[in-house]
């Protein structure tokens, strides 16, 4: 029952705070994780809408439209180039709930479905700005010291938040 | 015959590239011509940025704690090698006001209101930082009621960081010049040689392997030495003269012999910045 949970209420701010502690991790730690040439970037963000669609069983949520709205802040508080996350965020909450119909969603498959997400994401954030040309590094320099890094990071903090978010969810619940 | 059918899903995906390049060009196009965003964006990102300043404030607190701990570890040896520093810069700061002084008079005389040296500052907070390996960007504080305009440089610490690149009635993004994309600004500098000499120059992007920043477009023959000075020549824009930007690490030819190129060590780290300075040109 979304609507009478406190899901429905809950799952907008913490989709918030997620987004707003992107932004604030990146800029505490900047001097480790922006280590030039290699780049990590956080996305909790992300992590909390995949492990939304991972925990859906019976209630269902309009993921898809909370996506979009995030997709629309990190666009314009963040990048200010606007169309990107838009639709990557909404994006990565299809497939997720594609790849869940085949695989039970636990902690390691979980991980799986995360680690092909955030791949998504990257991939797509780098060939969009390569098209308006926000970038001119290649794409085996991209493999290298932005995928690779910002990969390892984000499963470790999956594997670090899993348990956790999923004790609000169900407190949510 | 068979129904011409057609696959929705398809549709749907060319549907939302296409709104999706539309979107992006156009946004570019008006971050780069327009002063500010549209009335919507600057209302959406001042809500947001009020919300931000909630989540960054505990969180900043909380690093600003932990910092001061590791500080404290090694503020015994920074203090031998500070008070050695203090005593020479007394020196130069009374130097400093007495020229200041004199060029404010020696203005009087010629009634030379402002030159390009002159400007206010507004100090400012990063709020926070863009999450993307693309953009290197932070959020600041103060927006256009501060007085900030788009353009405007913006130092930290000793130097140079960066520029004003969209601003907001509450806050503004700021573009780091170890930004490499097309459209960021490439500030107009100049070295003054140790033979007493001036080459003019621009930075025209950032080596990340090394963390140098490059200059480009240098066509004397004056010869530059490693550890000259480079400051903003305030030519071309709202950029004050007299920002300084770093020391020259390595001179080089370029990719086609014709003209020298330098690379420049950063004043400040930039991965560190918390308080920043808008420098404000009088026009």
């Amino acid at each position: 029952m979304y609507r009478l949970s406190k899901l429905r209420f809950g799952f907008p701010i913490g989709l918030l705070i997620m987004l707003l502690l992107d932004g604030s991790l990146s800029h505490i730690f900047s001097s480790q994780m922006f280590n030039y040439p290699t780049v990590m970037v956080s996305h909790l963000v992300v992590l909390w809408l995949v492990t939304a669609v991972l925990y859906e069983e019976n209630v269902t949520m309009p993921l898809g439209r909370w996506a979009i709205v995030a997709g629309a802040i990190f666009d314009l508080y963040y990048t200010g180039i606007f169309g990107i996350y838009i639709f990557i965020f909404p994006l990565i909450v299809y497939v997720t709930r594609i790849m869940v119909t085949y695989i039970s969603p636990n902690f390691l498959s979980g991980l799986l479905i995360y680690f092909i997400d955030i791949t998504l994401v990257e991939g797509l954030g780098f060939l969009a700005s390569r098209v308006v040309h926000m970038t001119v590094i290649s794409g085996s320099s991209f493999l290298v010291n932005t995928l690779g890094p910002t990969l390892a990071l984000n499963l470790a903090l999956y594997v670090i938040l899993y348990f956790p978010i999923r004790w609000v969810y169900n407190w949510l619940n | 015959m068979q129904k011409f059918s057609f696959n929705r899903r398809l549709v749907i995906i060319i549907v939302c590239l296409i709104v999706s390049f539309a979107l992006m060009t156009v946004s570019v196009v008006i971050r780069n011509k327009r002063s500010t965003p549209p009335l919507i964006q600057q209302f959406g990102n001042d809500i947001v940025g009020l919300a931000d300043r909630v989540v960054a404030l505990p969180a900043n607190g909380l690093s600003g704690s932990v910092s001061s701990v590791s500080e404290l570890l090694n503020t015994y040896q920074e203090n031998q090698q500070l008070k050695k520093q203090v005593s020479e810069l007394a020196q130069t700061k009374v130097r400093d006001q007495t020229l200041a002084k004199e060029n404010k008079q020696l203005k009087q005389q010629v009634k030379l209101n402002d030159s390009l040296t002159d400007y206010t500052a507004i100090s400012a907070a990063v709020i926070t930082r863009t999450p993307s390996s693309w953009q290197n960007q932070v959020v600041i504080n103060k927006g256009s009621s501060a007085g900030v305009q788009k353009n405007m440089p913006v130092m930290s610490g000793s130097g140079l960081i960066g520029r004003v690149a969209e601003v907001n009635k509450t806050n503004s993004k700021v573009e780091l010049i170890t930004d490499n994309n097309d459209s960021a600004n490439r500030f107009a500098v100049q070295i003054t040689t140790k033979s007493g000499t001036t080459v003019n120059g621009v930075l025209s992007g950032y080596k990340s392997a090394t963390g140098q920043i490059t200059m480009n477009n240098i066509t004397t023959k004056a010869k530059i030495h490693k550890g000259d000075k480079v400051v903003t020549s305030g030519l071309g824009g709202v950029t004050p003269k007299g920002l300084y930007v770093g020391k020259v690490a390595e001179t080089g030819g370029d990719d086609y012999g014709l003209s020298t190129k330098l690379y420049i060590t950063p004043a400040t780290d930039l991965t560190d910045l918390n308080i920043v300075t808008v420098a404000v040109t009088k026009q």
